[in-house]
């Protein structure tokens, strides 16, 4: 054959074995070592995982992390948004190159245990103990814990007092839809804007959601029920006679809160997080609760991460070892108070809650939230992500009818499929 | 300026002014404070220099690692990218067809499907997290591009100085460094110019391949600082993105007075 | 015109190496023959593994995943059953997937041909343009490329926010209703415009280049002949811009079908402004409305977008040959 013949046959065959080798390298990679915290020791450089880039190299929580570093050793810090993080901890797992302790948000936890991405907490030396039942559920799968919750968020209704004044409102009048859909249009007709949201494509739309949801009665495991559809209009109605500004189908919680310190809303609806935020402002905030369709409190789902140690294929006791160590640091005595201080939680453990209460009165509202918090995981397992998916779909749709009520019906009816 | 052509003035600096409208308000907004970032306003009537005091604080060292990768992405770009241009060009190799084919097809393979695939070699490598890895992963965006972009200009140019040298007896390499490169100066510049855009505004493959690397990320990720978990910062942001804007834009002020002239320009002594 | 065919000429003769004048090629000239053709393969090395190691491998991964199922966990551990070509005809068969294609389709056309109109309106308006600031003012439309498109993205959202964003209230200076721009059903041409404006920089460079490849003195040829510059716009520029215009065209065209962050940044793909690109990277992260991972779907919508984009890439080809015979 021609020497161009053999050269382009050669080069064919090149790429074809190349990519076979290296495909076949990719897909069985070998499972991880059994290991246990307490057989091991801890390593010298330990590498920390969590989803708060906004805690910068210095701030508060990377001195907090990084001061829990046994003796001898140093944490290498890296943030990455929750998605994104979640992402790279199956790539790293999978390549053998996982951190020590990864900080998860609680709905992928029965994703991440099913994929076989984390160590059980016996294994990896973690504590449970103290912990409050409903906020250690997510975590929770087959009977099994996988990590444990430094603390939790929770959402409620904020207010702008001097608003509400203004257009004649009382903040304690609100304690249902009806009285919340009144305070709404009474303070649209004063020339203020009404509420603020997050209906943003994904889990923080549905989080946002879920308090609304599970306030009209309705189960995750039946998205398209009456109460469920009933939810889906009263947010619908809310874009449709212009008391939520049409950009809720994109914002997410901060752009929803970035509205509200405009002073120009008077109602938010976010979280925690932002507590001191709200005290911080120009205009008099409250916070209320989040009421229920007929009366009481919605219950609100759980928020928050868990502390989780990711599986290994070298030295897995060691890393294990190093994850025992940091986490039991960061959730035990003075230092489970910092944590949840600089992370703005309300500790999963009631006794430092209570002190967190003590100490700072910001935290009062939002106790019974927290203690009513229900994980979105707990019942369904894995099969959450499926329900998040078709509800949110079913929101962005609600949203985009703008209080059609058929079109609301639709979308929650039809919300399947990817 | 002839009479005719006095409303040619007024309207390019419309045109710049509707095309850079986004920019402007990225500016805008640089200087509001959070509470009014929301509310629309024309000019930043919450005026704040506190954004720009953050980006200072904490931005630079990204700032510099992005102009490092920009220019080894320019340089690897062109080393591989040249010779192989000159090769289809002018050197008449086998398969060329199939060649500027799979260039086209390299360019329609989706990113993601790169970054992926990047992640389980880098791992393996062990170029996880370095400079020179993320110059490689940025240089994929930008090389057939170059190769198509030099090819077209070399084939262009006239063929008599190549072969008078050939004559004179340089080696095919000589010819290649005296008298192809110089006269290929401007598209040179051209593709040196999308290279360091590419590589400058990449993300996908920084956070890819550079997550852990602190403060040897580009500037794509330092501005992804200021997206936390439930708390984005959009002030730091485009405060951010304005001053990462200044040493590129310099460089394309001056890389464009090279881009204007025309490839034959200077090269042939008529 | 001539001269036009006479660098034409220059271009044919020069790039194939000599040979002997006499009629038989002499032993040296054919040692050199076959000696010049190891060097252009030295020559194209680099790029050929270059190919080989970055592009190859990743695609083969790709085609290689779309044809097994995985999920998270086969991803990670292994095990995941070959399927043949079940998945892709799970995905041909959702509800979305039609909508989606003709969201594609209209996304790309729609932009590549507005961004080549407006790239080669400026780039005309600035050739020969004849005013100092001109280079200036040239160097500035790129600056948009220059902004991470986390920012440019961001941006044109709050411009084109439907209560208080700067489009509708420029909008309603003409008396238009505002407009509810990233709703499901108008989000399309919310994304189609962001996407013409971070397009435009890259047809007006190319474009701009090959205008000063044109020799002037046919234009000057043109207008003594008593040419308008209407006519000389379609008689001699259009027709010299030919090639140029198929690269741009192209390469256009292969770009704008793998756009993904400008799309995701507005409006996170929902609604109408979903097209194969983001539905990929929506299935591939678990990003948008599910957070479900499904690689290999992700894979076949991946390789659907490679056929079509290959698809234009020989029809480019087979126009190319036609327009070198």
């Amino acid at each position: 054959m021609s020497p161009t013949t053999f050269h382009r046959i050669a080069a064919i065959g090149a790429i074809l074995a190349t990519g076979a080798a290296l495909t076949a390298c990719g897909s069985s990679p070998a499972p991880g070592e059994d290991g246990s915290a307490s057989e091991g020791n801890t390593t010298s450089k330990i590498t920390f995982w969590d989803p708060y880039p906004q805690h910068k190299d210095g701030s508060a929580w990377d001195e907090h992390v990084k001061a829990c570093a046994p003796d001898g050793a140093t944490i290498t810090r890296t943030s990455a948004p929750q998605t994104d993080l979640f992402n790279q901890l199956t790539s790293a797992v999978k390549e053998g190159n996982a951190p020590d302790i990864v900080v998860l948000d609680n709905p992928m936890m029965p994703s991440a245990v099913d994929a076989k991405l984390l160590a059980t907490a016996e294994q990896a030396g973690i504590s449970t103990d103290g912990v409050d039942e409903n906020l250690l559920g997510p975590g929770v799968v087959d009977g099994e814990a996988y990590g444990v919750p430094f603390g939790s968020n929770a959402l409620g209704l904020y207010y702008n007092a001097d608003v509400l004044t203004a257009a004649g409102v009382d903040p304690a009048s609100v304690t249902d839809w009806e009285t919340l859909n009144a305070a709404l249009a009474k303070v649209v007709a004063a020339g203020s804007k009404g509420i603020t949201f997050s209906g943003v494509a994904g889990e923080e739309g549905v989080f946002q959601f879920l308090p609304w949801f599970w306030g009209a009665g309705a189960d995750l495991e039946d998205v398209s029920s009456d109460d469920a559809v009933s939810a889906g209009q009263l947010i619908s109605d809310w874009v449709g006679d212009g008391y939520a500004p049409k950009s809720v189908t994109t914002d997410n919680q901060s752009a929803a809160w970035d509205l509200f310190l405009t002073g120009e809303y008077g109602f938010a609806v976010n979280g925690s997080w932002f507590a001191a935020a709200a005290a911080d402002t120009d205009f008099t905030t409250g916070v209320m609760p989040i009421p229920g369709r007929d009366g009481g409190v919605a219950p609100v789902p759980t928020g928050g991460e868990f502390a989780v140690a990711p599986v290994q294929d070298d030295d897995a006791s060691d890393h294990y070892a190093n994850a025992a160590a940091v986490i039991d640091c960061l959730t035990s005595g003075d230092a489970a108070l910092e944590t949840n201080e600089t992370l703005g939680y309300l500790s999963a453990k009631p006794d430092v809650r209570a002190q967190q209460v003590a100490e700072n009165p910001l935290w009062e509202p939002w106790v019974s939230s927290v203690e009513g918090a229900e994980g979105r995981t707990t019942k369904l397992g894995g099969a959450y992500v499926d329900v998040s998916a078709s509800l949110s779909e079913a929101i962005q749709g609600a949203l985009n009818a703008a209080g059609d009520p058929a079109g609301v019906k639709a979308a929650f009816e039809n919300a399947s499929g990817y | 300026m002839t009479t005719r052509s006095w409303w040619k003035l007024p309207l390019a600096l419309l045109l710049t002014a509707l095309m850079l409208f986004p920019v402007y308000w990225m500016v805008n907004v640089s200087f509001t404070s959070r509470d009014s970032i929301r509310k629309g306003q024309l000019i930043p009537l919450d005026f704040t220099l506190d954004h720009y005091a953050v980006v200072l604080h904490d931005q630079l060292p990204y700032l510099g690692t992005s102009l490092l990768v920009g220019l080894g992405t320019v340089l690897l770009t062109l080393a591989v990218a040249a010779p192989s241009a000159f090769a289809l060009a002018r050197l008449a190799v086998p398969g060329r067809t199939a060649l500027n084919f799979l260039l086209i097809v390299a360019q329609m393979v989706p990113a993601v499907v790169m970054s992926l695939g990047f992640y389980s070699i880098y791992s393996r490598a062990g170029i996880l997290d370095t400079i020179p890895g993320l110059i490689l992963a940025d240089s994929t965006i930008a090389v057939p591009f170059a190769v198509m972009l030099l090819s077209a200009f070399m084939a262009g140019l006239p063929g008599e100085l190549m072969q008078a040298a050939e004559l004179d007896g340089a080696s095919t390499w000589r010819t290649f460094r005296s008298i192809v490169l110089p006269m290929s100066r401007n598209s040179l510049i051209t593709a040196a110019l999308f290279a360091f855009l590419w590589a400058w505004s990449d993300f996908l493959f920084a956070s890819t391949l550079n997550r852990e690397g602190g403060a040897l990320r580009p500037i794509t990720m330092g501005i992804y600082n200021y997206i936390g978990a439930q708390n984005q910062e959009w002030g730091p942001m485009m405060a951010t993105a304005v001053v990462a804007s200044i040493p590129a834009a310099l460089l394309l002020i001056v890389a464009q007075r090279y881009v204007a002239a025309g490839v034959t320009a200077g090269a042939v002594k008529d | 015109m001539s001269e036009v065919t006479a660098a034409r000429a220059l271009v044919t003769r020069g790039s194939r190496p000599t040979r002997g004048t006499r009629g038989t090629t002499p032993p040296g000239a054919r040692r050199r023959r076959r000696s010049s053709t190891w060097i252009a393969f030295a020559f194209a090395a680099p790029l050929i593994a270059y190919l080989v190691l970055f592009y190859a491998y990743p695609l083969v991964q790709n085609v290689v995943m779309s044809m097994h199922r995985f999920d998270r966990n086969t991803f990670v551990n292994g095990g995941a059953p070959f399927v043949g070509f079940d998945i892709y005809g799970e995905v041909a068969s959702q509800p979305r997937f039609w909508p989606v294609v003709r969201q594609t389709a209209i996304f790309t056309i729609v932009s590549l041909t507005l961004q080549y109109v407006f790239g080669l309106a400026l780039a005309v308006f600035f050739h020969r343009a004849g005013f100092r600031l001109a280079s200036g003012l040239r160097a500035l439309f790129l600056v948009p490329w220059l902004l991470p498109v986390i920012v440019s993205g961001t941006t044109w959202q709050w411009i084109m926010n439907a209560d208080n964003g700067i489009l509708n209230s420029f909008l309603g200076i003409f008396g238009v209703d505002p407009v509810w721009w990233l709703s499901t059903d108008t989000s399309l041409i919310s994304v189609i415009i962001a996407n013409v404006w971070l397009g435009i920089p890259f047809n007006l460079v190319i474009l701009y280049s090959g205008l000063q490849n044109i020799p002037t003195d046919l234009y000057e040829a043109a207008s003594l002949d008593g040419a308008s510059a209407w006519q000389q716009f379609w008689r001699v520029t259009m027709p010299l811009l030919k090639p140029v215009t198929l690269i741009t065209l192209l390469l256009g065209l292969v770009y704008t079908l793998k756009v993904v962050d400008v799309i995701w940044i507005i409006t996170a793909g929902t609604g109408t402004s979903q097209t194969l690109a983001t539905w990929s990277y929506g299935l591939a992260f678990g990003k948008g409305t599910s957070s479900v991972i499904r690689y290999s779907e992700a894979s076949v919508v991946g390789t659907m977008l490679l056929l079509v984009a290959l698809v234009f890439g020989l029809i480019y080809i087979a126009v190319q040959r036609r327009q070198e015979d």
